[in-house]
């Protein structure tokens, strides 16, 4: 009799077992054979000497030549290190020391935080001192000037879309038809395709037929050709991403500030505070969590550029908005080099991943 | 008190009107310009208030597109990718996402971990193995070649997990003690209560499919296999030979409309899908 019921016990938790598996297959199907096993094979393709074309006709064209590809992108000849070889890079890693310190001396990180963030900023010094030496030279001269375009545009970008997004959300975080209105007026450019932005902002700068260099000339000025204008080039693309992708963050901030208690505000009103110090006093410090998660969401999403840069500047002029994905789709798909390529999509991948490690640390830490 | 709440409100839309008219200039700037003469536009582009209001209008531009041209071919394309992908992560991932939320089998949590892991993979890490991937399958130039990558990515699955687990224990209970088995309980009793998570996750896979560049640009390379999206990028880099500036800006404006109507019909869902996809990944 028990015997019986034990078996019954076990076949139903095969039988579990096995619905389950039912539901759970296509998913995990897919999910090992486009996602899982594409990315092991890109780490391996990244660990050959690997040309697109002559693979194509014959599979065995491949070497193994270990992690001589990730050499070739990071690494010069007659690399000599030096204290201050980069005193921007090695400045800022300085100012983002003293900040943790004076964060923990005002009590707001914990004493293991800022000790792995110290650790970090002391690994990251060490390596901005290393460069080619007298007589040395990079193995590839694109690849550092391209990440850092790449920082450059993540740095341009994601404070303007914060604070723009913040002081959008707060002004129009409330229930009136005008409101919602604008709300919907500012979001509606997100929803459109990377195409039909750089069509039009492409269109915007031209110096001939576009929008800016016409009121321009109105004023009497001298129309220029933005997107091949040094200097100007990159702040094109800025404005058009900017103006393409306040709407995700602006989101984010309006469910956050749903969160704040009314009662909060209802208080801050009977201080007879006005909106500045509103914003300032309780707004700003109960957003913290969700700013912090918006700017590390933005600068995951914003470090993957590559249709601006692709279809509005080419990359150019002289490179100086070539960025990492488009760098990794022209040695893939032009210069037929998928060893590299992937090489640097792995370097993207561990960037990323980085970023989302921290976003998933800060998302615990709140609910906790 | 009222008075002063009013007179505050009109302050504060007065303060974002010009702001407001400026965020919207380049849109307006494209749909006027695609109202325009071709002839007019390689003359001048600020005919009326900047080229802002469409005069001398003409809808010919539209006419030609649909007439002549590879547009109504791309925009074919890429409705069947974008419901095709649609429908596609809509099936797993109410049902992976419902085994992952409310069903018991062994090894439960490590394949969870490992499925979440995969949302930090971002597709430019992939692309390149998945191209060779699809060369050796045969399956560039196809719907299902732009459909298939995406299928994989667990953003759906993470939002039906989250939703299952808030549904309470008593529907499907009562449900089995009625007789209902596994299945049955999925179909009738838990999709009806998903409706609103699903068409979440549909937006957020339609818009991203019908904007989708990168892979498209890798995967299809033959113009009778563009998307729309795709086909946008090549009238504008062959813009010297195309058929002049209002045809392009009109075949902005059709790439854009199914996305914008479907924003202004589900804009509560587009919300909703935005800010749950955006603060996961």
């Amino acid at each position: 009799m028990f015997e019986q019921f034990k078996t019954d016990l076990r076949w139903a938790g095969v039988r579990q077992n096995l619905v389950a598996w039912v539901f759970l297959l296509p998913f995990v199907f897919v999910y090992v054979a486009f996602l899982i096993y594409p990315f092991g094979r890109g780490v391996w393709i990244s660990l050959h000497d690997w040309n697109l074309l002559a693979v194509t006709f014959n599979p065995d064209a491949k070497t193994f030549i270990g992690l001589d590809n990730y050499l070739r992108l990071f690494w010069g000849t007659e690399m000599t290190w030096r204290a201050w070889a980069r005193p921007v890079l090695q400045g800022l890693c300085v100012l983002a020391a003293v900040f943790f310190v004076w964060r923990y001396r005002i009590g707001e990180l914990r004493w293991s935080t800022l000790w792995q963030c110290l650790m970090v900023l002391l690994l990251l010094m060490f390596l901005f001192g290393w460069a080619p030496g007298e007589g040395g030279r990079w193995f590839d001269r694109r690849f550092w000037p391209t990440v850092g375009n790449t920082v450059f545009f993540v740095a341009m970008v994601v404070p303007a879309i914060t604070i723009i997004s913040l002081l959008l959300a707060t002004a129009l975080n409330r229930e009136t038809r005008g409101a919602a209105f604008l709300r919907t007026l500012f979001f509606l450019s997100q929803v459109l395709s990377v195409t039909v932005v750089t069509l039009i902002w492409q269109m915007m700068f031209s110096a001939r037929q576009g929008l800016v260099a016409n009121v321009v000339r109105e004023f009497g000025g001298v129309p220029l050709s933005w997107l091949a204008e040094p200097g100007f080039a990159m702040a094109a693309i800025v404005i058009a991403t900017v103006w393409w992708s306040i709407g995700i963050a602006m989101v984010l901030f309006l469910a956050g500030l749903q969160d704040i208690p009314q009662e909060m505000q209802e208080a801050a009103k009977l201080d007879r505070a006005n909106s500045v110090q509103a914003f300032w006093y309780i707004i700003l410090p109960n957003l913290k969590r969700t700013i912090t998660l918006v700017v590390i969401l933005q600068i995951i999403l914003h470090f993957q550029v590559f249709g601006q840069a692709h279809l509005m500047t080419q990359g150019g002029p002289n490179d100086q908005t070539q960025v990492l994905v488009r760098y990794i789709y022209q040695t893939a798909f032009r210069d037929s080099d998928l060893g590299i390529a992937s090489a640097m999509a792995v370097f993207l991948f561990v960037i990323m991943a980085v970023f989302s490690a921290v976003q998933f640390m800060v998302s615990r830490e709140d609910e906790q | 008190m009222k008075t002063m709440e009013n007179r505050r409100l009109a302050l504060l839309y007065t303060m974002l009107a010009l702001p407001a008219f400026i965020w919207m200039v380049p849109t307006l700037w494209m749909v006027s310009l695609s109202l325009q003469p071709n002839a007019l536009l390689a003359r001048t582009t600020s005919n009326t208030f900047w080229g802002l209001i469409p005069y001398p209008l003409t809808l010919d531009n539209y006419v030609n597109l649909l007439a002549h041209g590879q547009v109504h071919v791309w925009f074919f394309n890429s409705l069947v990718v974008a419901l095709g992908m649609t429908i596609g992560v809509l099936v797993l991932s109410t049902t992976a996402g419902y085994a992952f939320a409310r069903l018991n089998f062994v090894g439960k949590k490590t394949l969870l971990v490992l499925v979440l892991l995969g949302l930090m993979i971002p597709e430019q890490a992939v692309f390149i193995p998945l191209y060779t991937l699809f060369s050796e399958l045969g399956w560039h130039n196809s719907h299902h070649g732009l459909i298939i990558p995406r299928l994989a990515v667990p953003i759906g699955v993470f939002i039906m997990i989250q939703f299952f687990r808030g549904v309470t224990r008593d529907v499907e209970e009562a449900a089995r003690i009625d007789g209902a088995n596994t299945f049955q309980i999925f179909w009738h009793v838990m999709l009806p209560l998903a409706r609103p998570a699903m068409m979440t996750v549909a937006i957020l896979t339609f818009l991203y499919a019908w904007n989708d560049y990168l892979w498209p640009l890798v995967s299809a390379q033959r113009t009778e296999h563009f998307t729309i999206t795709l086909g946008l990028a090549s009238l504008q880099s062959n813009f010297a030979q195309s058929e002049g500036l209002g045809s392009v800006m009109a075949s902005g404006v059709i790439a854009s409309m199914p996305v914008v109507i479907l924003f202004l019909i589900f804009q509560r869902y587009v919300v909703r899908a935005v800010a749950v996809g955006g603060s996961k990944g």
